[in-house]
């Protein structure tokens, strides 16, 4: 790695990070207006340099243009520039003077203003051509990351959600080498419309903005369309899409779909907003276009366009394209308008994280008119994506380590572990529960005294013999570091007095992120210090030592947001706003000021009481308990064995049978206005804002419940119900664990199951088949292939006929099962009646001895002796009316040896 | 006549489990012995060509799961059998008090035509062990009770006596079959005028 690209890298991140600081103090407030208090010059300076940097145009005064990169918008999206690239400079009394004069400074000050510049940075960042025109090759915004990360800051802004500054990649700030680890413990996919519009030769020069308009005003038309044909499906012929699926991406990508214009047919452009899915890169078909939908933003319906232009009402409707043909589908109508930010979130949503939970009615469409081609839809609605394997299923463990909200725990270090490691562990995000959340705040605040205590003391010590360490390897590399970070900071201090009037708007002071000087790394009196000891050591604190910089709120919240946000996302909490502020988030943000090398292990923290001295997790619950014959049989003397009197944590059960329908103050008041999760009591007033958990039948606060849906085996089991019902984190958990466990003796649950879906019906046949097959084949040394056939199934598909798991059961009720059985069984029969092994273990009938061998899978014709495993023609014999006469001599054999021995 | 054809005699062994069916049936077809047991599952069956009286057949040797109670499988493959060969194990009295209840099952489930002369060979297996529990004259008394079967003590371990016990089993079978065969070709010949090509292959049939 050249010095030169640690440079360029080491700016990249000193914009970005001034831009999410600025972001972030603007956002932490929580006001309406954001841009109150000078905000938006602030903001709006960050924004600049980012735009400036490697900036190929200069203007006169020596400054980067950018003008030339901005006007790419006027072909890229013709409509949304038309009044902002004429934009008056008169037209804001208030904007500071000094970007009066600037039309492109004045441009970004607007757009900013308007709460539009992500909309339009990320259509001027799809282009590439036209940006590597307008800038260097290591200008800031031809790194795409950083470049996505600004949109992130933007779209912050413009949406007032701090959390969405937690999508910005973390690695992004680290120091290369760290890059690898991080990776692999944080990546999740982002969620940014996959606006993919493609360009075809022909119209790519300057034919584009033209056509572009065109479409435009076709895409008008059609709308116009749709609304005289109300939500009738609409078929358009004689359309030639021409683009492809394009893998995840997470810059929103702007391409041209331009069919080849006939002059009979209209054109239609398509913008399309593909879900940016890993999952739906999987699908591409070779040719065009699948059987897709996409949500095709329409023109601006102006009559409804009366609030600000930032809530910009669009339409949306649904194209299905299959191949040539275009079925145009409008869903009803309440769901067609978005304001755009609800667009986006809508978009958002369709990430995959996101979608169990999401009950979108346009998914439901999908869903409804979904080829086989949708299964992954079928996946991402709801139905979770059980097949990857959980650690362990419930038959193993009996879902033991689903443990219940509030368990008192509060994870352990392993060895050796490193204090970042252990803070981003993943066994943070198993306490959910608000209590447990509470707590953790008490030990780690422990943990993080002691390892700041044990930093302080070592360098206490290191200070003594620094001439050691000064040969150092790494210590040469940190003092490199420092020249450089030294040499940038005073060039922007430079700068900073050069336009400090200028930044002023007399509103709040000055401090800007660039402008803050470390009083330990560059004092301004020592331009050119010497390398002592002391700046080694100062600049492994230099970013704690910002933190008392950067006064007031803005940047101890900054720190906050950025690096609690990033690990955020490992723990899966539900939802995170909470998480920002959670204990570990606060700790790892306290900490990534530091070296990491300088931490201490997390297992070598000495705690004041340890888990050892006193054990915080719930005891097990005893198999088995003494009581004295004395004590008096009193209910009221009964020591509860989990949890308190008012409340037990949730268990681990099966419920085989569905709740009745639930009487939210009854039940409220038999939980002691408790959540049964982890006992979080509620004001019987806000009660009503607990969830209910359809698989335990109980009321939920919002931490331990959010909404997850779940199929419920008393359900489907009594109703034949496959509708996913929301229940509780715990339960989700332990259905989850539960699904493919083959559970469920449904017959004898529900003597009724089997007249409820014919498939089962059938299905059952096959399994008793199967088991009585299995016999042969598996033995059989001429079945081999057969054989490898049986063994990929799930060993109780062949041995327990009447044992289902709740998996088993959704695909009896698809048909996957019959169909699959069906297979099997057919193998099956064809090979026992062609193989000589197979009909010399066949069975005869001793009533008739007849010559035909029989085979107990001929279940119409055969009757079985449950005991003796004998086959009868059952026309020969009726179980139920005489005995098996093979039964009847092993019984006489045996007590005719009995007798013998007693002789 | 059919007695120049190639033949196919069938033989079954029954008898407990653990009393060595699989280790003669081994130690006569591949001149092996494992000390290692293994429950066989069904049947199965290996061939061995001999030579009976000067003429060349092909023995197959049925091996059986001792286990009586529960049988997933069937026992289709007594119909047809030439010869059905008894074991016991002389060190366990269990295993030959059951010998009975072993050749009324077969001859239930194969129903041959004369189950009277339906020929069985009884072998006392694991001679090479102590002690001894069947005495060697309590099994002729068993066999003198059922019409003079004949009856060989053996051991697998040691190939004691196997190879004779075997040619006496393939001389009892294909007694047996002639008589069988013989007995078919009295219809036949009664039919040959009409239907010649049906009768041979009739005679394939049964032979093989």
């Amino acid at each position: 790695m050249s010095e030169q690209t640690v440079n360029f890298s080491l700016k990249y991140q000193q914009l970005l990070r001034d831009l999410k600081n600025t972001v972030e103090g603007l956002l932490v407030g929580q006001v309406v207006n954001v841009f109150i208090y000078g905000g938006l010059n602030r903001l709006h300076i960050a924004i600049e340099k980012i735009f400036k940097h490697g900036c190929k145009a200069i203007s006169e005064d020596d400054t980067s243009d950018y003008w030339q990169f901005i006007q790419g918008l006027e072909w890229l999206q013709p409509s949304s520039t038309k009044s902002s690239l004429t934009l008056d400079s008169e037209y804001d009394p208030h904007m500071p003077q000094h970007i009066k004069s600037d039309r492109a400074s004045i441009w970004l000050y607007h757009s900013l203003e308007t709460y539009s510049l992500s909309q339009k940075l990320s259509w001027l960042l799809t282009d590439k051509a036209h940006l590597q025109s307008c800038y260097q090759e290591q200008a800031f915004l031809c790194q795409e990351k950083y470049a996505e990360s600004v949109l992130i800051c933007l779209r912050a802004v413009e949406r007032n959600q701090p959390g969405l500054m937690s999508e910005i990649d973390p690695c992004l700030f680290l120091s290369k080498t760290n890059i690898k680890e991080y990776h692999k413990s944080h990546r999740r996919c982002s969620s940014f419309p996959d606006n993919h519009f493609k360009n075809t030769g022909d119209f790519y020069g300057s034919f584009r903005s033209k056509t572009l308009h065109k479409l435009d005003l076709n895409c008008e038309k059609a709308s116009k369309e749709i609304d005289n044909t109300k939500s009738s499906p609409k078929i358009i012929t004689n359309k030639r899409i021409h683009g492809k699926l394009k893998p995840w991406s997470s810059l929103p990508n702007l391409a041209v779909g331009v069919s080849t214009i006939r002059e009979r047919s209209k054109s239609v452009a398509h913008s399309r907003t593909t879900p940016s899915t890993p999952v739906l890169s999987k699908y591409p078909k070779n040719n065009l276009f699948s059987t897709a939908t996409f949500p095709i933003p329409l023109k601006t319906n102006i009559k409804k366009c009366r609030k600000t232009s930032s809530n910009i009402r669009k339409r949306v409707k649904h194209v299905v394209i299959n191949n040539n043909d275009i079925i145009e589908h409008t869903p009803p109508l309440n769901h067609l308008v978005y304001n755009s930010s609800a667009l986006n979130d809508e978009l958002v949503n369709l990430s995959i994280k996101s979608l169990p939970e999401t009950k979108s009615p346009i998914r439901k469409t999908n869903l409804s008119r979904s080829a086989p081609d949708y299964s992954f839809l079928t996946a991402l609605s709801g139905e979770k994506d059980y097949k990857r394997k959980p650690k362990k299923t419930f038959i193993e463990d009996g879902g033991m380590s689903i443990l219940p909200m509030a368990t008192g725990y509060f994870p352990r270090p392993t060895k050796g572990q490193t204090l970042t490691a252990f803070l981003t562990s993943s066994q943070f995000a198993r306490t959910n529960a608000e209590l447990d959340r509470e707590n953790a705040h008490f030990s780690i605040s422990e943990a993080m005294i002691s390892a700041i205590e044990q930093i302080r003391c070592k360098r206490d010590f290191k200070m003594v013999d620094e001439q050691v360490e000064e040969s150092d390897e790494e210590i040469m590399d940190l003092k490199q570091r420092i020249r450089l970070r030294r040499r940038q900071k005073l060039e922007e201090k430079q700068r900073k007095i050069w336009s400090a009037s200028l930044l002023s708007d007399g509103k709040t002071d000055t401090t800007t992120t660039e402008a803050s000087v470390s009083p330990y790394s560059t004092s301004p009196g020592t331009p050119s210090e010497s390398i002592s000891s002391d700046e080694v050591e100062d600049i492994n604190i230099d970013e704690a030592s910002n933190l008392t910089d950067h006064r007031g709120m803005s940047m101890s919240m900054a720190s906050l947001y950025s690096e609690a946000d990033l690990f955020k996302r490992q723990r899966g909490a539900p939802d995170g706003a909470s998480d920002i502020l959670s204990a570990e988030g606060v700790a790892l943000s306290l900490i990534s000021r530091f070296n990491e090398k300088q931490l201490p292990r997390a297992s070598d923290l000495e705690w004041l009481v340890s888990e050892e001295d006193a054990p915080q997790a719930l005891l097990p619950m005893p198999k088995s308990w003494p009581v004295s014959p004395d004590d008096p049989v009193d209910e009221l003397s009964i020591t509860p064995l989990r949890g308190t009197k008012e409340w037990a944590p949730p268990r681990p059960q099966i419920i085989f049978t569905p709740h009745p329908r639930p009487e939210r103050k009854k039940l409220m008041e038999k939980q002691n206005y408790r959540c049964a999760g982890c006992s979080m009591r509620v004001a019987p007033q806000y009660a009503s804002k607990f969830r209910y958990c359809d698989y335990l039948g109980r009321y939920f606060c919002t931490g331990c419940h959010t909404n997850q849906l779940a199929l419920i085996p008393g359900r489907v089991l009594q109703k034949w119900d496959f509708t996913r019902y929301p229940v509780s984190n715990f339960s989700y958990r332990l259905l989850e664990q539960m699904y493919v466990d083959p559970l469920f003796r449904i017959f004898e649950l529900n003597k009724n199951i089997i007249k409820r879906s014919k498939n089962l019906e059938v299905c059952r046949k096959y399994r008793l088949g199967l088991y009585y097959l299995k016999d042969f084949i598996l033995s059989c040394r001429f079945a081999e292939t057969i054989r490898e056939c049986l063994e990929n199934e799930n060993s109780y598909i062949l041995t327990d006929p009447d044992v289902y798991s709740m998996q088993d059961l959704i695909n009896v009720r698809s048909g996957e099962m019959k169909s699959r059985l069906k297979y099997l069984v057919e193998l099956c029969c064809r090979h026992a009646a062609e193989c000589e092994l197979c009909q010399a273990r066949g069975f005869i009938c001793e009533i008739c001895l007849g010559d035909e061998v029989i085979f107990p899978w001929q279940l119409r014709k055969v009757a079985r002796c449950y005991k003796c495993g004998s086959c009868f023609h059952s026309r020969c014999w009726n179980s139920k009316e005489s005995p098996c006469v093979r039964c009847q001599r092993i019984d006489r054999r045996k007590e005719d040896r009995w007798s013998s021995y007693e002789e | 006549m059919a007695t120049r054809k190639k033949v196919l005699l069938k033989v079954i062994i029954l008898g407990d489990s653990g009393v060595g069916k699989t280790s003669l049936m081994n130690q006569y077809v591949n001149k092996k012995f494992s000390n290692q047991y293994k429950a066989t599952i069904g049947a199965d069956f290996l061939t061995k060509e001999v030579i009976v009286d000067d003429r060349i057949v092909t023995m197959q040797i049925w091996d059986t799961a001792g286990q009586e109670r529960f049988q997933s499988l069937g026992v289709a493959f007594y119909r047809g059998a030439d010869c059905c060969v008894l074991v016991f194990d002389v060190t366990a009295p269990n295993t030959f008090k059951s010998l009975d209840s072993w050749r009324d099952e077969f001859l239930i489930q194969a129903s041959p035509r004369e189950p009277e002369n339906f020929p069985f060979v009884l072998l006392g297996n694991k001679v090479d062990l102590e002690p001894r529990a069947i005495s060697s004259k309590r099994a002729q008394q068993w066999c003198q009770s059922k019409n003079g079967i004949p009856y060989f003590e053996t051991s697998a371990k040691e190939a004691l006596n196997v190879e004779q016990a075997f040619q006496s089993i393939a001389r009892n079978a294909l007694t047996q079959q002639n008589q069988t065969v013989d007995l078919y070709n009295e219809f036949p010949d009664q039919i040959k005028l009409t239907n010649t090509t049906n009768r041979n292959s009739n005679g394939d049939s049964c032979a093989c």
